[in-house]
Parts: structure tokens; sequence; C-alpha cells
């Protein structure tokens, strides 16, 4: 009976207190949209102004460069097929970068993120500075250890290399740690009760576990790595991009170059994409069965 | 009893059999997969030329690199024809210090001496230059316009830190570097550390102690203070400010950016959105497309339109990772709980209500997580883009290497960006906690 | 043979196992009961060195195990097998190379990582299977089997290490009656024809009756009881599981038998077994 003269009061704090509580979120809610766009047109102002040229300017001449290169390259088409033969080993320089700093990457970063689990390091006391040689790592953008390394070594593939296997290691380092968080680690103790040693503990109980999963993230960090090493070659580490920077500077008469690089750069991009998510997909839906 | 036994014996060697072959097989892609890895890796070590580039990597520039990051030397230099004697940090115009000045250990006069401790000291002497060397004595050096240089050394043999000709005399010892040519003679001392990273000399403030400068702040000279920080021209604080700054501001314009022009057209991609087949495979090309170009060739054709500066970076990066969000969000997109939207449907919504209210809330953490993963490594990305179309931290950086000289500052760059990489790695995994949560009561 | 010696092992201000002392002098299968958390588990990992124990010692025919480090540590956990309640085994590779696991100590690092066991090795791991009935799944992932298989499976990598000393750590505690007896049945087997000494943690009071030689008791982390299964009458179990008067038996079994007398008779009938 209590409870029925009681009712209506107590709906009527809920209803004012639900009020409040939604009236309190539209107007965070609000605060934070104008908050954003406040900063997303101060931003566009920042930087339009900082800009050697205006948005307002350039927007109608995005298609300027790109029309001169194509209608030249359409011009000596005949021409074409020669340049992308000519440029083809550089391409396959810039292919070679990316999978060899994928793959060295890949084994320091397997190394790193078993470092820094817990439950599978062998100096647990160490994981958290295995933890943040992986963020460093991660942090440094591979042109500046690229740069630097052209200064010691001279121009060419390997500071590129040497460059994004650094920031493999790290990011991958980071990945794969997530996925070895989520293994079992009851075979690397059922392996430890036998007297085995870390290489074999790791190699045959986690390894086996994890395998699939770290083949798909490098597989993923191979397209990223791709990108990366043509941009590299643009400030001077070889391969395609530093032929796609020089055919660029010679400026007009020489687009058709420009072009066909564009072509293959393009073109290898995409198939790398394709080749390499078809395979991610296999392997993840192998997993699961 | 005996049958069973055999059959059980035959089976157990067929399995042995088998299994010979399967760890067989087993060994072979054990052994496989490293030999083709190595093989590889061998390939791609003699394709790069490796063993050459070692022969060629200076071992030169690596000392400078290295001792350059974490010292500074500053020259004294006496002009031979007018006997003139300054003194200048890194042998630069902007540290130079006021004419007739310097630090302690230079004592100007007629005779000015150069003391660089442990009993080394260098004396510039009106027509001739001493050395001081403990443990080997006075080396004596006069440099005359038509005879060149004649030295006078203690020992009949040429130590090999010594280098004598007729044009030029240079002596290195562990305190300093001495070195005479006919128009002029200087000195190098080194110390450790960053000189100047506060205050250049021409500023009141230079060579106060943090104590000192507290008290003079609270005195009112706060403004002052720091003008004299932020427009230090040796360091350039401001200009370093401003390109983080820019380099921040690409990553923020281009994530967000991407991902306001690739949430709808997102839907047109989508299996379930969108019915009509040629839209979608239309819309998924352009994503493709977009994508593979590569946000190299953007910021190529970009800088021929925009010029150089931090809007070519950002709409760069917004024009690759369009294509990558349109992917990414279409994906989401079609993996959307259907129920959801039917439940909103059966209420009598409308097409736009059943997106607000049935889709939104379902996709909004999936694709924040995503957007705020890519400002974190688009900020990477910015400092990249920055150092080819100019603009932002990435400029600074490559303008200081191309000088291969200011390594101290490349040094202070690269711990800048670093720290601004990491501040932006947790910042965006901070936000993604607090709004994905957030989520979590309601939308 | 085997001496324990005031073993202790805390956790922060946590006592898991109590100052146990325990002397084995000739192979038994020896059960330990008790409820869980009463320190049955860290005990035997403490004998396996899967964990450190805070004071006290362990010898095994005159050596201190304590205190063994890196090699000799890994020499001594070959001589001593484990079996776990989860059975511990690698899901993704097949029933052999899990087996073959147990040579891993014996053989260099470099060639297991290869797969480079010999074939006797591999035949050797065939016929054990073969002697635990399971020949015919060799060539199956081990996550493909069922419990009591996969249960097998590790004690034929237990056997495969060829050790003196079996440890299982509540081996049936996963596995359906059947399956358990199934098991009990391998390891007192292996106990009887091999002379090799089984140390089981039991959680079941007719199992430890059925098939072990001496019995330990365990409550918070002390040995309470230590004698022979016939010497386990209700009482003492009730002082070993700390439990009231309305404790049964039947609330800690899994055998078979039991189970179809609680059945038959009702829970209180099964007090009187």
């Amino acid at each position: 009976m209590a409870d029925l003269s009681a009712a209506p009061s107590s709906v009527e704090d809920i209803r004012t207190a639900y009020t409040e509580h939604t009236q309190r979120k539209r107007l965070y809610g609000g605060i934070m949209l104008v908050l954003f766009v406040a900063l997303m047109v101060a931003g566009f102002r920042t930087a339009d102004d900082r800009n050697a040229g205006s948005f307002a300017d350039g927007v109608h001449r995005i298609f300027d460069y790109p029309g001169e290169v194509l209608s030249e390259a359409a011009e000596k088409a005949v021409q074409l097929p020669g340049h992308l033969v000519h440029f083809y080993p550089a391409l396959i320089e810039t292919i070679n970068i990316a999978g060899a700093a994928t793959l060295i990457g890949a084994i320091f970063g397997t190394l790193l993120s078993l470092l820094a689990t817990r439950g599978m390091a062998p100096w647990p006391a160490l994981i958290p500075v295995f933890r943040r040689i992986q963020d460093l790592f991660r942090a440094i953008p591979e042109i500046v250890i690229a740069l630097v390394l052209i200064f010691l070594l001279g121009g060419g593939p390997v500071p590129a290399m040497i460059a994004i296997a650094i920031h493999t290691a790290g990011a991958l380092g980071k990945l794969f740690s997530e996925v070895n968080e989520n293994a079992s680690l009851k075979p690397v103790e059922g392996l430890n009760s036998t007297g085995a040693a870390w290489a074999q503990r790791m190699w045959l109980g986690v390894i086996p576990q994890v395998g699939p999963n770290y083949v798909s993230y490098a597989l993923l960090r191979f397209e990223i790595n791709i990108r990366a090493s043509a941009i590299l070659g643009f400030v001077g580490a070889g391969g395609i991009g530093y032929e796609l920077k020089n055919s660029m500077s010679w400026g007009q008469g020489r687009y058709d170059e420009a072009a066909a690089i564009f072509i293959l750069l393009f073109g290898t991009i995409v198939v790398v994409d394709q080749i390499s998510g078809l395979l991610r997909d296999r392997l993840t839906h192998g997993a699961k069965l | 009893m005996t049958t069973p036994e055999m059959t059980i014996g035959d089976t157990n060697m067929a399995l042995k059999g088998q299994m010979d072959g399967l760890f067989l097989k087993k060994r072979l892609f054990n052994f496989g997969l490293p030999a083709l890895v190595l093989l590889y890796l061998t390939y791609v070590f003699f394709a790069f030329d490796v063993p050459g580039l070692w022969a060629k990597a200076s071992m030169d520039n690596a000392r400078t690199l290295v001792s350059d990051i974490y010292s500074y030397k500053t020259h004294v230099t006496r002009d031979n024809r007018s006997g003139d004697v300054s003194v200048a940090i890194e042998g630069e115009r902007k540290g130079e210090y006021p004419a007739g000045e310097g630090p302690a250990w230079v004592e100007f006069g007629e005779t000015t001496v150069v003391d660089l401790e442990d009993g080394y000291e260098v004396r510039f002497g009106p027509e001739t230059v001493e050395f001081d060397i403990p443990g080997y004595g006075l080396i004596r050096a006069t440099p005359d316009r038509r005879k060149g240089i004649q030295a006078e050394l203690p020992s009949e043999v040429v130590p090999d830190w010594i280098n004598v000709s007729k044009n030029r005399m240079a002596v290195k010892t562990p305190n300093g570097r001495l070195t005479v040519t006919r128009n002029r003679a200087e000195v190098f001392r080194y110390f450790t550390g960053w000189e100047l990273f506060f205050f250049t000399l021409d500023s009141p403030y230079y060579g106060q102690g943090p104590a000192e400068l507290l008290s003079r702040a609270i005195a009112g000279e706060s403004g002052a203070i720091w003008q004299d920080f932020w427009t230090n021209k040796m360091w350039r604080h401001q200009d370093v400010a401003w390109a983080i700054g820019e380099t921040l501001l690409m990553a923020f314009l281009g994530t967000f950016g991407a991902a306001m022009i690739a949430l709808p057209l997102a839907f047109l991609g989508t299996r379930n959105f969108m019915p009509i087949r040629l839209i979608r495979m239309v819309t998924r090309r352009f994503f493709d497309f977009v994508r593979g170009v590569d946000s190299l060739i953007w910021t190529v054709v970009l800088a021929r339109a925009f010029g150089p500066g931090p809007l070519t970076g950002a709409l760069a990066i917004l024009i690759t990772d369009t294509g990558t969000f349109g992917k990414i969000f279409s994906e989401a997109l079609e993996n959307v709980d259907g129920k959801q939207i039917e439940g909103v449907a059966s209420t009598g919504a409308k097409p736009i209500q059943r997106y607000r209210f049935g889709v939104i809330p379902q996709i909004t953490p999936v694709l924040l997580s995503q957007v705020l993963y890519f400002l974190e490594s688009n900020t990477r990305s910015a400092t990249i883009i920055g150092a080819i179309t100019g603009g932002g931290i990435g400029l600074l950086l490559t303008q200081a290497i191309i000088t291969q000289k200011d390594w101290e500052e490349v040094s202070y760059y690269i711990v800048l960006i670093i720290l601004m990489v990491m501040f932006m790695d947790w910042f965006s995994g901070w936000l993604r906690k607090r709004l994905i949560q957030g989520d979590g009561d309601g939308h | 043979m085997l001496r324990i010696d005031k073993l202790t092992k805390t956790f922060g201000d946590k006592t898991a196992v109590d100052a146990a002392s325990l002397e084995i002098d000739k192979p038994c299968m020896l059960g330990i009961i008790g409820r869980s958390g009463a320190g049955k588990s860290t005990l035997l990992r403490m004998l396996n060195r899967l964990g450190d124990a805070s004071s006290g010692s362990v010898t095994f025919e005159g050596r201190e195990i304590t205190t063994l480090k890196g090699r000799e540590k890994r020499a001594w956990q070959s001589d001593c097998a484990m079996i776990f309640q989860q059975f511990n085994l690698v899901p993704r590779m097949d029933v052999v190379s899990n087996v073959l696991h147990g040579t891993l100590n014996r053989r260099s690092t470099l060639a297991t990582l290869f797969n480079l066991y010999p074939m006797a090795d591999i035949h050797k791991a065939i016929d054990i299977l073969d002697r635990l009935g399971i020949a015919e799944h060799a060539a199956k992932r081990a996550e493909a089997l069922s419990g009591g298989q996969q249960q097998r499976v590790a004690i034929a990598r237990a056997l495969m290490q060829d050790p003196k000393i079996i440890l299982a750590d509540e081996p049936i505690a996963s596995l359906d009656p059947m399956n358990a007896q199934t098991v009990m049945e391998a390891l007192r087997r292996i106990h009887e024809e091999d002379g090799r000494t089984v140390i089981a943690n039991l959680h079941t009071l007719d199992t430890a009756r059925r098939y072990c030689d001496r019995v330990i008791g365990m409550r918070d982390g002390r040995i309470v009881f230590d004698g022979l299964p016939e010497q386990l009458t209700t009482g003492v179990a009730r002082e070993i599981y700390g439990a009231g008067a309305d404790f049964s038996e039947a609330a800690t079994s899994t055998e078979i038998e039991t189970l179809e007398k609680t059945d038959a008779h009702g829970y209180t009938a099964a007090l009187a077994h």
C-alpha cells in the first residue's frame, strides 16, 4: 500500500532526473560539436594562410598537372612500354625494400613481443623496458632514420630498408603482443613442465597458436611498407620513388616517364593490396575453422 | 588371442610408416620456410650491394654526428691581417660574442690568451701563435703572407696529431684544436651540452640560473624573458612550435576531413544500404583508386596546385584516407546488426531516423576507434609528407639534415617528433577510451 | 627417495603451503586430497619447479631440488613429469608431436625447433600411445580429441620423458566419470608396471581410496593427514575438507559406481559407503 503512494513521486523523480541527464548530455554533445567545427574551420583557415597557394586558387588547378602528364603520355604512348620496362628494376627495388624490411621487422617484432608479454617473457622484470622499446620504435617516422642513415651510408636502398624495418619491428611488436595476450599459456606451462628451454616453449607452444595472426598482420604491414618505401625513395633512398623525383625535376618533356612510374606504382599497390587481402581473408577464416 | 594382437601390431607398423612420412614432410617445411627467407635476404643483401655500402660508409660522418649531438664547440678566431680576435659559438654569426668580449677562458689583450685547461694554452701574439702542450712542448707558428706558415715544433718527428704544410697547420689535442692558415688562426674548444638553448648571447638573460630568472620574472620581466626565449635565433623555438603545430594540423584536418567525406560515401558502397549494383561498384572502385594512387602521388600532384605548405599536406592525407576510411566504413556498415534497424523501423521511423537510431549508434565505436587510430599514424605521415611538400617539422628536419652540421638541432627535432608521436598515441588512446565508454550509456 | 622438508610457499601475506613435510622411500602411488585452495597444486608445482618455494627443501635421492637453476632445473623437470587438469597440450599440433615434446630436454634445442626428432623417438611415441589405447589418433591435431583422449596424450608425453616421478595435478577434474576412470587406471598401471612413483592431486575421496597406496590430506596449506587409504574414514575426511556434519562424500565423487549408488540410495545412504 505504501508503495502505491510512494510511486508517483519516485516516477516524478526519475522523470526529472532523466530530463536533466538528457539535457546535460545534449549540452555536452552540443559543446563538443561546436568545438569540433570551430577547430576544423580555424584549422583549415590557418593551414590555408600558411600555405604558399590558397585553397580557392588551387582547387581548379588540381587536375592541371595530372592532365599535362596524361596528355603528354598519350602523345608518346608508343614509348610507354619501353619506359615501363626501363623503370621495372626500380620497382623491384622498391618492393624488395618493403619485403626485406617487413621480414626483418617481423622477426624482431616477434622477439620484442615475446619479451614483452607476461607469462612468456624470459625476464619478467624487463617487460616494461621492452614495451617502451616497442613504443619508441613505433614512434620514429621512417623518414627520420632514413635521412640520418643516408648521411652516414650514402643514398640507396639500405637506409630505407633499415628505417622501415625499425618502424615495422615496433608496430608489429605491439600488434603481436596483443595477439600473444590472447594466446593460451597452458601449452607453454605444459612444455615448461617437461623441462623445455625458452626457445622451445616459444616456438612449439606459442607460435603454432599465434602464427596465422602474425602472418596476417605482417601481410598488412607489407602493404603499408610498399607505400613507405616509395615515399622514402623520393627523399633519396632509391627505388621507384627516386626515379619519380628525377623524372619530375626534369619537368615538361619527360612527363611520359613520370606517367610510366605512376602507372607502375599504382598497379603494384593495387595488386599487392588485392593479393594480400585475399591471403589475409583465407588466414583469418582458416583460423576460425 | 594371437589374431587381434597381430592386427594391432600391423596397424602399429602402418601408423609408424605414416608418421615417418608426416614428419619427413614437416621437416621439409620446417627447413624450407627459413631457407626461403634466408635465400631471399641473401638475394636482397647482394641486390642492395651491402658489402659495397659498408666500404662506402663514412665513419667520419658518424663521428661528427655523434659528437655534435651531445657537444658544441666555441671558435676563437684571429684575423691575421687585422689582428682582431672574435669568439663565436659553433662559429656561427648567430652565436657570436660582441666585439672584444668573450667567455672567461679567453683573455683579450695585445696577446690574446686562450686557456684550454690542464696546462694547454694558446696565445695569439702580434706575430706568432703559440700553443703550450703539456708533455710535448711549445709549438710556435708564424703566418706570413708570402712565405706561408713557419712552424717550430719541439720535436724532429711530427706526431700524427699535428699536420703541417706550407699553407696550413692543424693541431688536434683532447682539450681543443688549433688551425693556422695564412689568413687566420682559429682555436676550437669543445663543451658538452646544447649551448644557447634558452637565450642567445645578445639577450641580457644569457647565462643566468633558473633561480635568478625566476626572481626577475616575478619582478615583472617575464614577458621580456619569454620574448627572448621565444625568438632565440639559434634554436628558433617559435618556428619549431609552429612547425609542430602545422604537422599536427595536417594530421587533424586530414584525418577528420577524410572521415567526414568517407562516411556518407561509405553507405553507397555497401550491399545492405545500396541496392543499385552499379553505384556500389563505382563507389568501391573509387575508394580503391584513391587508396591505390597513394599519398606520395597525391602529395606530388597537390603540391603543383597549391604550392608547399600545411594545406597541401592536409589535403594529401585527406584524399588518401578517404579511400581507406571508405573501405573500412563500408565493411563496418555491412556488418551492422539488421535486427536493430528493423526494431527502429517497426516504430514507423522515417529512413533518416532509421539510420540515426538504428545504424549510427552501432557503428560509432568502430568508426571512432579507427579514426583515432589513424590520427596517430597520420601524425607520422604528416611528418613525412611535410618533408616532401615543405611544411611542418618534417621540413625543419630535412633542412637541418641538409646542412650536414647542425646535428644538435637534428637530434632536437627527432626528440620532438618522437615525443609528438608518442603524445598523439597516448592522446588518441585516451580519447578512444573516453568516447567509446561514454558511448555505452546511449547516444 | 623423495624427501620434502618444511616446504613453504607464500604469495604476499598469504601462505599457500605451510611447512609441508613428507617422505617417500619406495615407489608408490600417492594421492593428495583437500579442498580447492588447500595448497595441493602449489605443492606439486614446487616439486616440478614450475613455481619457486619460499623456504624449505625438497631432496630427491639426496640431491637438493629447490635451488636448481637453468639447465639443471630443466633436467630435473624432465625427470619429474607433470600432468595438468587442462592437459596443457599444444592444441594446433598433432598428437605425436605433442608426445615428442617429452624429449625436448634431452635433444638439442635447434634440432627440435626444426622437428628433427630421431625416428626411434617417433616410433616410441606411437608405442606409448598404443599402450594408452589412442594410437589411431596419432596424426590428428590435439584439439580434435576428446578431453579423456587429450589427457591420455598428456600422460603419453609424461611417459616419453621416461620420468622417475609423475606428478598429476587434478588429472580427472575436467573429465566425465567414464574418462576419469580410464585415466586413473592408466596412471595406476604405469605405477604398477613401470614402478614409477605417481603423485596425484585428487579432489575426490573415493578415487584416492581406490587407486592410491597412500593418501595425504591437506587443509589450508598444511598436511593434516598422512596414512593408508583404509584409515581415511568419514570423520577424517570431514576434518580434511573442513565440512560440518552434513558433509557428504558423494559431493566429492566422480566414480560411476558411487554415482549409481547415490542414485539408488540417495545422498544420505552414500555416507555409509
